[in-house]
């Protein structure tokens, strides 16, 4: 029997289809674009585009499969409106993951390579620490607490790293 | 026979020295802290261990990444017992009847059970490990370019289904994503660069290591950020050492336990969790005490913690003998044998003779080492839980991208890392389970050869792919199970069964 409200997976997996399937057929017209050296007379069986494209076209079965089962479920009534959009994007577990998405990318994309690695380490441990334990600190000992642990973990996991990787790995760090 | 157990012998022997046993020790004990620690799983320490270890050599390399292994998936079992929060995911039915028992007053028993089921399955899986895989390698040199394909298939198919019962559509889309992932660089037969698009970093393909720490690392990162924080709520008053006589009393469970975690750990990319929850369903199945499941069974511990740490031999099966890891940590030892220069598969008895005995005699050691650890080192270990995530997560990252950094000194890496663990944790958030994902990525090359090397040999003819009789036997099995998760032909097929055999149940 079909619900009268798709549930928030049945939603997803709705575009998640659509996705798949506009992916796989990216994939498919440029498996078909890659050289089939005629002109060498290769067998035809072992051009290069052939295994990609046979997966690109088994990726878009399976992705049309998902969105028909979806809009089976009514997944494609996506009730999108500005009240739930703002709502998922302010949902504390959200601002959580955006915090942790900006803070690693930011240091792994970012700080490392265009700082010394012992510093942009410090640096991404100090914040981390201090912006995910200071939400829960709520008097100003412990905010003094949270920042002084924070600073002596980031120390030591800079340190440590650094030196077990370039003294006893022998690595170039960036 | 005579010579593999000379063989077996000599290895123990080798590993019996103070350096070998200095890593057995600490990498079990770190095994068994990451596999405590919720969020941090075996494949994500052995993916870590990896960038740490490949300075050393190989064999000692390995020792330290299958003690990590085994240490996390007996690790697991703590949280699971104290919190109710399974450390790996392969400890999700030990919490079934561990945390009630710790509810009880009755953790140090539960953790002595756990113990004693972890390392009896080890050794379980070890035996077969040591008979199996000679005769699996001996046999798997029959194969040829159409049984690889095929088994490629099964793989991606089969770990699928097992790894996302409720919807086996999202294992099935992520196998064939890492397949494709797998496509990516330059191709083998005329050394084209596909979908590399001028960059030169992409020409080698994704590195497998920054892949899977990515996946498992960063994206559990992420995972572990967005949730709350969970509070330790167990403790540990009484003995945790195991009574000889109670775990003996459990011989058949353990028996048959040890049995079915290393044959599901032989198909691939299932792993421990499905070992976990089949024996541990087998178990409630033969019990005279049904009753008593999910309330603190010691027998349905014993079962779950069995069934998981025998998987962890069994997935090491396929990895040395075909080459196709059977589960997500043993994918990532596969890749470290690779960096290491050991080449898994049927070839394996002549190219690295005595190497099977090594991993046996390596799984001997790991398994002994958390019964001495993980008996006496309760404390440390409680310890450590409270260590706060937000003190632990930014120090995995920090390991994560290093780790990915160090193996070839690129940038690129770190960003191949990020980008497939973010990736990765949307796919998890939409139930997208990540194994057959990362056999996916392991498979894509050896699909990739051999259909083009089966087609090229036939002139394009597809009837011996079909008619051979060992891959009549895979692609059968493999349209079974894709056949019978799809509803409209299963119940049809049910019905049936029904009708010829009046007594059988359809669950």
């Amino acid at each position: 029997m079909r619900p009268d409200t798709p549930d928030t997976m049945t939603k997803a997996d709705f575009i998640t289809g659509i996705v798949l399937v506009a992916f796989s057929t990216i994939v498919a017209v440029e498996s078909w674009r890659m050289p089939r050296f005629e002109n060498t007379n290769v067998n035809p069986y072992s051009v290069p585009g052939i295994v990609p494209g046979i997966l690109s076209v088994i990726i878009m079965i399976l992705g049309a499969v998902l969105i028909a089962r979806s809009i089976y479920r009514g997944g494609h009534r996506l009730g999108w409106t500005s009240g739930t959009v703002k709502s998922t994007l302010t949902a504390p577990e959200n601002k959580r993951l955006f915090f942790a998405v900006f803070l690693t990318v930011g240091y792994g994309g970012g700080l490392i390579g265009s700082a010394p690695y012992w510093l942009a380490t410090f640096l991404f441990v100090f914040l981390f620490i201090l912006i995910f334990d200071l939400q829960s600190s709520t008097t100003r000992a412990r905010k003094t607490r949270v920042a002084i642990v924070g600073f002596v973990v980031a120390a030591v996991t800079s340190g440590l790293v650094t030196w077990v990787f370039t003294e006893a790995f022998l690595v170039t760090l960036p | 026979m005579l010579q593999n157990l000379v063989s077996l012998i000599d290895a123990i022997y080798g590993f019996a020295s103070l350096e070998a046993l200095f890593h057995v020790t600490w990498a079990t004990v770190l095994g068994i802290v990451i596999g405590s620690l919720p969020g941090l799983t075996a494949t994500m320490g052995v993916a870590l261990m990896t960038t740490l270890t490949y300075k050393l050599p190989h064999d000692l390399a390995i020792l330290v990444l299958i003690c990590m292994y085994v240490g996390a998936i007996y690790g697991g079992s703590r949280t699971a017992i104290l919190l109710n929060i399974p450390g790996t995911p392969a400890s999700a039915a030990t919490t079934l009847d561990g945390f009630p028992l710790a509810q009880s007053g009755q953790a140090g028993r539960a953790m002595g059970i756990a113990t004693s089921g972890s390392v009896l399955g080890s050794i379980i899986g070890m035996v077969f490990l040591a008979i199996l895989a000679p005769e699996l390698a001996d046999y798997a040199l029959q194969f040829q370019s159409y049984e690889f394909f095929w088994l490629a298939i099964f793989g991606v198919v089969i770990s699928g289904h097992l790894t996302a019962l409720d919807d086996p559509i999202k294992g099935w889309i992520a196998g064939f994503l890492g397949l494709l992932v797998a496509m990516v660089g330059r191709e083998a037969i005329h050394s084209f660069d596909r979908f590399s698009y001028g960059i030169v970093e992409l020409t080698g393909g994704f590195n497998l290591i920054p892949a899977m720490v990515g996946a498992f690392g960063f994206a559990e990162v992420l995972s572990v950020m967005r949730r709350r924080a969970a509070k330790m709520v167990g403790k540990s008053n009484d003995s945790i050492i195991p009574k000889v006589g109670e775990v003996l009393k459990h011989w058949r469970t353990i028996l048959r336990s040890g049995v079915i975690g290393t044959t599901i750990g032989i198909i691939p990319g299932v792993g421990e969790d499905i070992g976990a929850w089949v024996s541990y369903a087998a178990a409630r199945r033969a019990s005279k005490n049904k009753e008593e499941y999910g309330k603190g069974s010691i027998e349905g511990l014993m079962a779950a913690e069995t069934g998981n740490s025998a998987a962890v031999p069994g997935a090491l099966i396929p990895v040395l003998t075909l080459g196709i890891p059977g589960s997500a940590p043993a994918a990532v030892l596969l890749a470290a044998m690779l960096i290491h220069g050991i080449i898994p598969g049927p070839m394996i008895m002549f190219e690295s003779p005595g190497f099977i005995q090594e991993v046996v005699a390596m799984v001997l050691f790991a398994s002994l080492a958390i019964l001495i650890f993980g008996l006496s080192l309760t404390r440390v270990l409680l310890f450590l839980l409270a260590v706060p995530r937000e003190k632990l997560m930014p120090i995995v990252f920090v390991l994560c991208a290093v780790g990915s950094y160090a193996i070839t000194n690129r940038l690129f890496d770190i960003w191949v890392m990020m980008g497939f663990g973010l990736a990765g944790y949307v796919l998890r958030e939409m139930k997208y389970p990540m194994a057959p994902l990362v056999l996916g990525i392991i498979l894509g090359k050896i699909l990739d050869d051999n259909l083009r090397r089966s087609l090229v040999l036939t002139d394009g003819e597809l009837l011996p792919l079909f008619t051979r009789p060992i891959c009549a036997v895979i692609w059968i099995v493999t349209l079974a199970t894709i056949l019978m998760s799809i509803e409209s032909i299963r119940e049809p097929i049910k019905g049936v069964v029904r009708r010829f055999i009046p007594g059988s149940r359809s669950n």
